[in-house]
């Protein structure tokens, strides 16, 4: 174990102190220059210098200074100087200080004593504590509080050290006898936290032999309680359980609300019975609406989580008072609220929640809410997620959305849509009303994307004569008066200058970046979508109603094919439930109209991009259909789109339901796990051992305490040679890396026939890397070897270089020798990991980040999925998009890759791959992040693998 | 609920200060620090990110983050009601909120944060108790420092009258001896060696001094031959002395122990241990006879102004039952006493409220548990009394110091209630280190002089109707009259205040009443006068 490090300054090279200037200013008499010198000489120590003779004169005279400000750096320097000597023994001049420290221990000042005793509390070489030992126990009668608390803790952590109970045999009775007495809070926590730890049997009767007086107990020592009652719990007696739930109990009612979650805890741990979960899940839920801070929302949140994942039937229980925390203003709490809840759906509570949810959403039509648009989008989701799992509800809830197929949130509109899309698929019932409602409201409908779903809706699902009737109508009413566009006609032309305007302001804007779509690929946007949509608001209220007409005089050509197919759906499905012939073939002449005005449009000079080859190519075909209609081309248009619907919801469905099995699976016993017998005491919540275990780890993994033994064979595998065989010097490194830092182990084998004398590793940094330790000089014997550590502190993930060399003496040549080190280069691979998000998440990172390395393709490899798979292993990073859509072949490949560094940095790579005639795969490797530093070496790290082959 | 450190980084990961609460290694705080800032989101409405395997809690101050490193176990409500203490306290001791405010500030800041903070645990305090903690003021010290230099003056006198003594000596037996060397290195000496001790002697006092003194001359007048004569007055002076080193040296040596012989020869009172502690050691009473003993004891707080008045009177009763054999367990105490004004009764918690409030019977709450038994003595019922006047006090002193000429004359007198009899009265008063012990010119019992702790004690066995008031005189050289106080006041009544009493006991089981013995008690504990 490394030594550890009790306080971090901030040292700046440049005002570093020479220790014979330290030295001087230690001898003067001047107490300000004084405190000065102890400052440097503390930061000098932390800086890694050891400064062993400065020790002397610290002794000499900086021990007997007055001045509290010395005497308190004093015990600071004398925390981080090294007490003890290479071989672990105590350094015989530690004992001069001891006198010093009696001293301070029977100061007339109560806080230098304090102090002293409280740094005794960091001090864990006996030989120093064994003769200040009656002095720190004289202290514990002493009448300051602050003098006993700290006394109190001293005793305490110098019993737990090792053989520390032969320092103070007799130091659970004494505490105990403090405790009694004691009144101070902090003293009493002191005292209670100490027999909690060395004797727990003594705590244990104090507490029970107080057990009425808990709840008047201050909150610190409420607090050692509580812990206590964990510990005890865990270990052995259960028999009594009772008597410490019931303080548990009576201390919820605490008024210090860190007791209080404390106490909800402890009472999941104690006990699995659905009362004791109940009454912890209830005090959370109270902490919940008591509570302003977002943070301790957040975590209380995480709390009932994992409640749930434990006990999800006490959990359904309190569901609505969870719901009510959606009342914070606050994004994120919102959503894990809503997270929470939607895991904890049942059939009979559904109908409340989504009551609520409904009267959420209409809240946020009030306004007033801050990120109302993006809560809305969130209610909306959760009331899709519940109508899916439970579609009953959808028809209470589903005409209430359809009000915001209009809102000026694009992303909410969208998924509303989506959800009206799949309930009106799932759900026949409804599909009357729905139809009618969309109907009404479509004139409001204002982006692009909302409106070509709605479309697809309208024309997949009007099916009665009057529906179709009428959707056609609407949409031609929405379109306003042919021609779109005449040359002769003044007014109008003034009237579409504003457009262009607008549309070539946003297509610079959208055009200027290339997104991913959700399959990969990776296009420039020819037409912006999302934000044309505030120009065709800002247009007036003139148009309102011309939705459809201002989205396609700005140049949105796709919507135009999307409302040609819908048109022909429409007239197609009219020409089945029409009985009169003529007043069909009116109606699709009117579409053909409609059309062919629209080609016009695309092919004039009016508007700065010409219709795109897609488009015309859909309305061409459309008109062609219009005009030349027949039966297996109608049973495609009127059919199969739907079937292809039925059957992508059918697979979404079945993958979820695989996924949830997949999660079922997990939670199932381990073939060699113990069984439960019911009659028996039951493990659940009663795991104490395993509990016990979890907590000290949790500590352990926060102080670094964890060192996971890697398989000895993995490490050799790293095993780098330094420097040459025939050199003086041989040595060779394994390199360990741990998050947040790297562990060069280095082995130097001195060859020669003499001994070297101030042999030293010298290592120097390039990149993000810092060397944390100054290295030492050691002499090597005639054919010995020694091992040195040096730690390097890592700060972002980025290829570093290490390089140095090795110095030495040797005693007939008297300068100094050289040897330069191999290079050591530090693997981004050893940072990242695969991780995973959302689509959305993905593309706006991508739109964000700012720096892009392209990769040219050049590889060997033939196949475009096998390429693929090699970059995905040599990069260590998760492919994105789905297995599904990378089925088949077709010449071309397109897939986004993630990945996440230890420090939170994302990696984004995008592959767009094509297959050329004489079979070489030819492309881009696309890599973004938000540093320079991963974009570039990720890109040399795949221009170095991607050759492939092997 | 450990807070593992309390830090002040920048934005960029510079750690500029922190503090660990718990042992980890400096590459791993490091490396915690240097990753925060990658894992602090913008437009985040709450402070704290969760890693692997810490906590951090934080809060943005100007250009730079406080931030609480925890275990993801910990408490979040009590990191952040610290994280809030600290925030204020930040800019107390930090007047710049930027790195180098903060780098200058860095030690301050850390011991602020060290008594935020005890080693991980939440500590109770305000900014305001932070800041007296580190001002680190303290009224005993100064209380400490003015005593040392009293003392220090007085020795100085002492010594100047002594060298002159010496002075006069030295030419008196040079006219007898014809001056055949010199010895005007001598007083010098003395003084230094004074000096040491007065600096270094701080359980030692003048007393010491008094003793150091004698061992160096007798060091250097053990060269001159036939200088006999020189230790007259000392007879019990070692005549062997050794004569080598003219400084004292404080060590486990041989001399160390000649020293403190001859000092204890010479008079002085040593105590084996070093410490001059006054513990006094309680007379454990006799071993109970009877199955059954209650125990009534009354312990006096006073402290009684010189001039008159009172500061604190206060009387804290205790009634407590020692029973012998478990079977004897299951009673109840029948109890009268006399109705005095402010007093206030509390029982333990296992005893019967109401039966103890109604009918003046102690028993306990479940009648199924008895007493516990053995050898120690359970405390049953706990009383105060507060808010008595002067004219209740069991014993007033006054003290009359009147300078006159080169001596002071100090007249003390008592004066009992007649309310108690007491019993081994001593009154401790304070005197001006002396060398001699004072000349006592009058006096109604004993007197006994402490040179060690330059107290004059002065013992009446009892004080009864006979003698309900008494005086004593002595004389001292010329003092301050303030150093004659505090006097401390020792006696023991048999009867007490609240004049409670035991009437009966009643057993609760079948039998017969068991025998009891009682006894009470009042003591005082602290009375002083100022």
């Amino acid at each position: 174990m490394e030594k550890p490090s009790t306080l971090l300054v901030h040292f700046d090279k440049g005002s570093a102190a020479m220790a014979s200037e330290i030295k001087a200013d230690l001898e003067g008499s001047d107490v300000a220059a004084k405190v000065d010198a102890m400052k440097r000489a503390v930061m000098l120590l932390l800086n890694g210098e050891t400064l062993p003779q400065l020790f002397i004169t610290v002794v000499r005279y900086v021990l007997p200074s007055e001045d509290h400000t010395v005497q308190k750096l004093l015990l600071l320097y004398l925390e981080i100087i090294d007490k003890r000597d290479a071989a672990g023994r105590v350094l015989p001049e530690m004992i001069l200080i001891c006198q010093n420290l009696r001293n301070n221990l029977q100061h007339p000042n109560e806080y230098i004593r304090g102090v002293t005793l409280r740094f005794l509390c960091r001090l864990s070489e006996p030989e120093v504590l064994e003769p200040l030992v009656p002095s720190i126990l004289e202290n514990l009668e002493h009448r300051h509080h602050f003098i006993r608390r700290h006394a109190l803790s001293a005793i305490s952590a110098i019993y737990r050290l090792p053989h520390g109970d032969q320092l103070i045999p007799d130091a659970p009775e004494l505490v105990e006898r403090a405790l009694a007495s004691e009144q101070d809070a902090s003293a009493r926590r002191n005292a209670f936290a100490m027999l909690c730890a060395c004797a727990q049997e003594r705590a244990v009767a104090y507490l029970l032999s107080n057990a009425d007086r808990v709840a008047e107990w201050p909150d610190l020592l409420q607090m050692a309680a509580v812990d206590l009652i964990r510990k005890v719990c865990r270990s052995t007696n259960r028999a009594d359980k009772g008597r410490y739930i019931k303080i548990i109990i009576s201390l919820l009612s605490s008024t210090s609300t860190a007791v209080v979650y404390e106490c909800a805890g402890a009472l999941v741990s104690l006990s699995s019975a659905p009362t004791a979960v109940r009454a912890a899940a209830n005090t959370y839920c109270e902490l919940l609406s008591s509570q302003s801070d977002n943070n301790v929302k957040l975590i209380v949140l995480d709390r009932l989580n994992e409640l749930r994942t434990s006990h999800r039937d006490v959990m359904v229980d309190v569901v609505m008072d969870v719901l009510r925390s959606l009342t914070s203003p606050n994004l994120d709490v919102k959503k894990k609220v809503l997270d929470l809840v939607l895991d904890l759906l049942t059939p009979r509570n559904v109908e409340e929640v989504v009551l609520y949810l409904k009267k959420e959403v209409v809240k946020t039509q009030a306004g007033e809410l801050e990120k109302g648009g993006e809560y809305r989008q969130m209610l909306v989701q959760a009331i899709h997620a519940c109508a899916v799992e439970y579609p009953e509800v959808a028809g209470s809830v589903v005409h209430l959305l359809m009000d915001f197929l209009g809102d000026t949130n694009v992303a909410s509109a969208v998924d509303v849509v989506l959800f009206v899309r799949e309930i009106i698929e799932t759900n026949p019932k409804l599909r009357v009303s729905m139809i009618q409602r969309l109907i009404d409201t479509f004139y409001q409908i204002r982006a692009s994307r909302v409106c070509s779903c709605a479309l697809w809706i309208l024309g997949e699902y009007s099916l009665s004569l009057s529906e179709v009737e009428s959707a056609i109508s609407t949409i031609k009413q929405c379109l306003g008066d042919l021609p779109f566009y005449t040359v002769s006609e003044e007014g109008e032309a003034t009237d579409s200058a504003k457009p262009t305007q607008q549309v070539v302001n946003s297509v610079t804007m959208s055009s200027r970046r290339p997104v991913v779509l959700a399959d990969g690929t990776y296009a420039t946007q020819s037409a912006a979508t999302e934000a044309i949509s505030t120009p065709s608001v800002a247009l007036g209220s003139s148009l309102s109603t011309l939705n459809l007409r201002s989205l396609i005089l700005s140049g949105d050509f796709f919507l135009a094919a999307v409302i040609a197919c819908t048109l022909t759906k429409l007239v197609s499905r009219l020409d089945e439930v029409q009985p009169s012939k003529v007043e069909a073939n009116k109606a699709c002449t009117g579409a053909l109209l409609i059309m062919t005005s629209m080609l016009q449009l695309g092919q004039s000079s009016y508007l700065p991009h010409p219709i795109d080859n897609d488009s015309y190519d859909r309305i061409v075909l459309c008109v062609r259909l219009l005009c030349n209609t027949g039966d297996d081309v109608r049973k495609i248009w009127l059919q199969s789109c739907r079937q292809s619907f039925a059957k992508m919801l059918a697979e979404k469905q079945f993958w979820e339901t695989e996924e949830m099995k997949a999660k079922a699976q997990v939670s199932h016993a381990q073939p060699d796990d113990l069984i439960d017998f019911y009659h028996l005491k039951s493990r659940r919540g009663m795991s104490q051992l395993e509990l016990e275990d979890e907590v000290q780890d949790d500590l352990k993994a926060a102080t670094g305490g964890f060192t996971k033994d890697a398989d000895d064979a993995n490490r050799l595998n790293r095993i780098l040679q330094l420097t040459g065989f025939s050199d003086p010097v041989y040595a060779e490194a394994y390199v360990t890396v741990h998050h947040y830092d790297i562990v060069l182990d280095v082995t130097v084998i001195n060859r020669t026939k003499e001994t070297l004398q101030n042999l030293c590793l010298e290592l120097a940094t390039m990149g993000d890397l810092k060397l944390v330790d100054r290295p030492q000089n050691y002499t090597l014997a005639p054919e010995s070897s020694k091992q040195m550590h040096a730690n390097i502190k890592v700060s972002s993930t980025e290829t570093g270089v290490i390089f140095g060399n090795i110095v030495y003496e040797t005693s007939n040549v008297m300068e100094r020798s050289v040897i330069v080190l191999n290079d050591i280069h530090i693997d981004i691979m050893d940072y990242i990991s695969p991780a995973t998000c959302a689509d959305v998440a993905f593309r706006n990172m991508w739109a964000e980040f700012e720096w892009e390395n392209k990769v040219a393709v050049n590889t060997v490899i033939q196949n475009e999925k096998e390429f693929l798979d090699h970059i995905i292993k040599s990069t260590n990073m998760k492919c994105l998009t789905p297995p599904s859509a990378l089925d088949g072949e077709c010449g071309f490949l397109a897939a986004n890759l993630y990945a996440k560094s230890v420090f939170g940095e994302d990696a984004l790579v995008n592959i767009s791959i094509e297959k050329q005639f004489d079979g070489k795969l030819s492309g881009y490797i696309r890599i973004r992040s938000k540093t320079q530093g991963i974009a570039l070496s990720l890109g040399d790290k795949i221009t170095l693998k991607q050759k492939g082959g092997s | 609920m450990v807070v593992l450190a309390a830090s002040i980084i920048s934005k960029s990961g510079k750690a500029l200060v922190s503090r660990q609460f718990v042992d980890m290694s400096r590459i791993r705080i490091e490396g915690l620090l240097a990753a925060f800032p990658k894992l602090v989101g913008t437009g985040k409405q709450h402070t704290y990110v969760k890693t692997e395997n810490v906590r951090y809690v934080y809060q943005p101050i100007e250009g730079l983050y406080l931030l609480l490193i925890t275990n993801k176990q910990s408490n979040i409500l009590e990191d952040l009601d610290t994280l809030r203490l600290l925030s204020k306290l930040v800019p107390e001791y930090s007047p710049s909120l930027d790195e180098e405010g903060v780098c200058k500030t860095a030690f301050k800041l850390i011991f602020a944060f060290d008594e935020a903070i005890s080693l991980g645990n939440k500590e109770n305090v305000t900014v305001q108790q932070v800041k007296q903690y580190c001002e680190m003021e303290s009224h005993e010290e100064k209380a400490h420092k003015l005593m040392m230099q009293s003392k220090i003056n007085e020795t100085k006198d002492v010594m100047k009258k002594k060298a002159s003594e010496l002075d006069k000596m030295r030419m008196e037996r040079g006219k007898l001896d014809k001056g055949g060397y010199s010895s005007i290195s001598g007083p010098r000496v003395i003084e230094k060696a004074f000096n040491d001790m007065s600096i270094t002697g701080t359980g030692f006092g003048s007393g010491s001094g008094l003793g150091g003194l004698s061992t160096d001359m007798d060091s250097f007048s053990s060269k001159p031959k036939g200088a006999s004569n020189f230790s007259e007055g000392r007879p019990s002076a070692p005549a062997t002395a050794p004569g080598k080193g003219l400084g004292m040296k404080l060590g486990k040596t041989q001399k160390t122990n000649q020293f403190l012989e001859s000092l204890k020869a010479e008079g002085e009172v040593i105590l084996e241990d070093v410490q001059p502690s006054s513990v006094q050691s309680r007379v454990s009473p006799l071993p109970p006879s009877d199955p059954i003993t209650v125990t009534i004891e009354e312990k006096l707080n006073v402290l009684v102004k010189r001039d008159g008045g009172v500061n604190n009177f206060d009387v804290q009763g205790t009634l407590a039952l020692q029973i012998l054999n478990d079977a004897d367990g299951f009673i109840q105490l029948q109890i009268e006493d006399q109705d005095v004004p402010g007093l206030s009764f509390k029982t333990h918690p296992n005893i019967n409220k109401d039966l103890f409030n109604s009918q003046q019977v102690v028993g306990a709450k479940d009648p199924n548990r008895p007493f516990p038994s053995g050898q120690n003595e359970t405390p049953l019922v706990k009383w105060r009394i507060q808010g008595m006047d002067e004219s209740s006090l069991p014993l007033s002193v006054n003290c009359w110091p009147s300078v006159s000429g080169s001596e002071t004359y100090v007249n003390i007198e008592y004066e009992a209630a007649e309310m108690f009899d007491l019993h081994n009265v001593v009154i401790s008063i304070p005197l001006p280190a002396l060398r001699d012990a004072p000349s006592v010119r009058q006096i109604d019992g004993e007197w006994k002089y402490d040179s060690r702790n330059s107290v004059l004690e002065w013992s009446i066995i009892l004080i009864d109707q006979s003698n309900r008031s008494g005086s004593m005189e002595f004389v001292v050289p010329p003092a301050d009259p303030s150093t004659f106080f505090p006097i401390s006041i020792g006696f023991s009544a048999s009867s007490t205040f609240s004049d409670l009493k035991v009437t009966g006991i009643r057993p609760l089981k079948d039998g017969n009443p068991p025998k009891y013995s009682q006894r009470a008690r009042l003591v005082t504990a602290n009375y002083q006068v100022v």
